[in-house]
């Protein structure tokens, strides 16, 4: 069953009605039916994410480095990681296990690109974490009153115009006067954003691409709250 | 995903009435002027198959209906197997292949810079690159072993081929004995005379001489050959402004001539010979009469070969891809495209001469084969054209996708992203980061690298019982 959903997730099949990268699989349950399955028969919801969820999206890593998979592959993998995620929340807590915790996106305001900021929070999902996205031209109040109601660990602004990157800089700013600035991680990307500019505005780290945001949060661990 | 035998024939340099103009043009020429043929059997095989003959000056003038005759006897369609079946090849109709060619003396190496004279093990190394470069199709013996003895050349030629690569093997042949001695090892490999005829593992390449002249050597060579019942390609090479008329349709007369008086000696020797109508037909440099491999005007005169070919329902061996550089450059580069990719838009049932051959075909080089598979690689997708039906319109996707969204996480655009997208086996696509941390190599340096890789790892060897078989039975083959 694990061994199944392994596959399943390198074939990016959240549920039976998924095609899978290679013929054949359409019909077959899919990550969401099997989890649901093993569930029933009482694997416990650690050994899913870790044996099946996890270790599927190691495989599909593996490939995506050595350019045998593109982007979409490693979206369709990390939607149905993220889907199969949302049926274990509730069982998690049994198992034991901690969330990985929650992380706020935003792309800010005057700015209307959503794809980098949209492709991070499914690769996010994909890798436990539960992703909140405010959406895009969202203006530094709304993100601040967020990040009060919500209580993420980590929070993700994105900007792809040079006019609007500053904007991350007021979020940040607004969050250290408002007192909220230490309770979170602040993470920032898109393509005229870099390590400098992250750096000079006071962020806690830039992803260069989506993997580099995902292996970000796991470097930033927990936030200290 | 390898693309072969995709139609062609978007591309059309000629339209129908100058098509039927080259045509009559042609059926004039071996009507009213005749070509010689200066081989005896030759001559009285066209005498007896109701050509008139001036024996005095050996011309011989057939009228067009006894030349649509004999081509209408010759098969439109002729398989050429690879040992592997999968590396078989329907030629026909406008199905595009690719595959060497030759027959370069040379071999050079950009990564040392050194020119030399070709050898066995350099037949040996580039069947083994060619076998692992999936966009050429065919084995064409690429290059002359100048380290063997001219009797010896043959056998080792189509052994190093037949030994090293399970595409199917083509090449040309010095002696008359030495394509004897080729055909019975092919037949102790195919298992039997009749599985070689029923298989063809390797097919011949003939010559005629332009303009209008038949040798005697290879008037005996096709006899010889269209008797065995071996599939034979004579392919005519007129010359812009050398050995035809300046004029590309010039140039076009002549190549249709030259090439129907092989496959017509064919189909009197031994009706039903599988015979492809060739093409190497190319231009000179008048400053200094040289033979030129990389003009673009090679390209059309190949495309257009490919037409008259179709016209006159044979398969069709056309000459393309190719420079005129010493080195790979942009030049190497800028000429085995155009080229290649002219003779496949237009439906050309195989390329030859379309990877490795550099310097006026003088000289193959290792690199070359690894760009030009890329090349390839890119000029099949181009003729595999646009799909449109609903499906890829994609109406229902658009919808839901709907105004400001994006496709990337969409099924669809994983369902045709590497059907509908070449995926490049050399190109360099990596950001300027990436690509330096990689050591910032350029083309020819990762050609060189996966070419070493390749032979390195190459497998291919020809079944052990009759393997040894051949050894012992033929004469002076070197292992």
């Amino acid at each position: 069953m694990l061994d199944l959903i392994v596959q399943n997730v390198t074939q990016g099949r959240a549920s039976q009605d998924d095609e899978g990268l290679e013929e054949g699989w359409e019909g077959q349950p899919g990550v969401t039916e099997l989890v649901q399955k093993a569930l029933d028969a009482g694997v416990t919801a650690e050994d899913i994410i870790n044996k099946g969820l996890t270790a599927g999206m190691v495989i599909v890593g593996e490939k995506f480095e050595s350019k045998e998979y593109y982007i979409p592959d490693m979206l369709a993998a990390a939607e149905a990681v993220g889907a199969a995620m949302q049926i274990l929340e509730p069982h998690l807590a049994k198992s034991g296990m901690k969330a990985k915790g929650k992380v706020l996106m935003a792309t800010v305001k005057g700015d209307l690109h959503d794809i980098g900021k949209n492709i991070v929070s499914i690769l996010l999902r994909g890798a436990g974490y539960t992703v909140k996205d405010l959406g895009n031209d969202v203006d530094t109040r709304s993100i601040v009153d967020a990040v009060r109601e919500e209580r993420p660990q980590f929070l993700g602004l994105s900007a792809l115009l040079t006019s609007t990157m500053v904007q991350m800089g007021e979020v940040i700013n607004e969050l250290r006067e408002t007192g909220l600035r230490d309770s979170i991680k602040v993470i920032v990307g898109g393509a005229p954003v870099s390590e400098e500019f992250a750096r000079s505005i006071g962020a806690d780290g830039y992803g260069a691409d989506g993997f580099a945001a995902v292996r970000l949060v796991e470097s930033l661990g927990p936030s200290q709250q | 995903m390898v693309r072969k035998g995709l139609p062609g024939g978007s591309f059309k340099p000629l339209s129908d009435d100058d098509i039927e103009s080259i045509h009559q043009t042609a059926m004039r020429v071996i009507e009213e002027v005749g070509f010689q043929v200066n081989s005896e059997a030759a001559l009285d095989l066209f005498k007896e198959a109701g050509a008139s003959v001036d024996d005095e000056q050996r011309l011989v003038r057939l009228s067009q209906q006894r030349v649509m005759e004999l081509i209408d006897s010759a098969p439109s369609e002729i398989t050429l197997c690879g040992q592997d079946e999968k590396h078989d090849i329907l030629l026909g109709g406008n199905r595009v292949h690719t595959g060497t060619g030759g027959t370069a003396l040379y071999v050079f190496r950009q990564e040392t810079g050194q020119k030399q004279p070709a050898t066995l093990e350099d037949l040996k190394s580039i069947a083994k690159l060619v076998d692992g470069l999936d966009n050429i199709h065919l084995f064409l013996l690429p290059t002359y072993p100048n380290d063997l003895p001219i009797e010896y050349v043959d056998v080792n030629r189509f052994f190093a081929g037949l030994d090293n690569t399970s595409k199917h093997v083509m090449g040309g042949f010095y002696t008359l004995d030495g394509a004897r001695q080729v055909i019975r090892m092919a037949e102790m490999i195919a298992g039997s005379r009749q599985k070689l005829r029923q298989r063809p593992i390797i097919s011949m390449i003939t010559c005629t001489i332009s303009p209008m002249k038949l040798d005697k050597e290879y008037g005996d060579f096709i006899i010889a050959v269209a008797e065995s019942g071996i599939p034979v390609v004579c392919p005519a090479e007129p010359l812009c402004g050398a050995t035809s008329p300046v004029t590309l349709a010039g140039n076009l007369v002549i190549q249709t001539v030259d090439s129907l008086m092989g496959v017509m000696l064919t189909q009197i020797v031994n009706p039903g010979t599988p015979v492809i109508f060739g093409s190497v037909a190319s231009t000179t440099d008048l400053r200094d009469f040289k033979y030129l491999a990389g003009s673009v005007e090679m390209g059309l005169i190949n495309a257009a070969g490919a037409q008259m070919a179709q016209f006159y329902k044979l398969p069709f061996y056309a000459t393309g891809g190719m420079t005129d550089s010493k080195v790979l450059d942009a030049q190497s580069g800028y000429e085995s495209a155009t080229t290649s990719l002219l003779c496949a838009l237009a439906g050309a049932n195989f390329i030859h001469d379309a990877a490795g051959l550099m310097e006026f075909a003088l000289t193959a080089c290792y690199e070359k084969y690894v760009i030009d598979n890329e090349i390839l690689g890119m000029v099949m997708r181009a003729v595999d054209g646009i799909e449109v039906n609903d499906d890829t319109l994609a109406f229902d996707l658009i919808k839901q996708v709907g105004p400001g969204g994006n496709f990337v996480s969409a099924r669809h655009t994983r369902r045709f992203m590497r059907s509908e997208h070449y995926v490049p086996t050399l190109s360099d696509r990596d950001s300027r980061e990436d690509w330096e941390n990689r050591g910032g190599k350029n083309a020819w340096e990762r050609a060189a690298e996966k070419a070493a890789d390749i032979i390195a790892k190459a497998e291919y060897s020809l079944p052990a019982p009759a393997r040894q078989r051949v050894l012992s039975e033929i004469d002076g083959i070197i292992d």
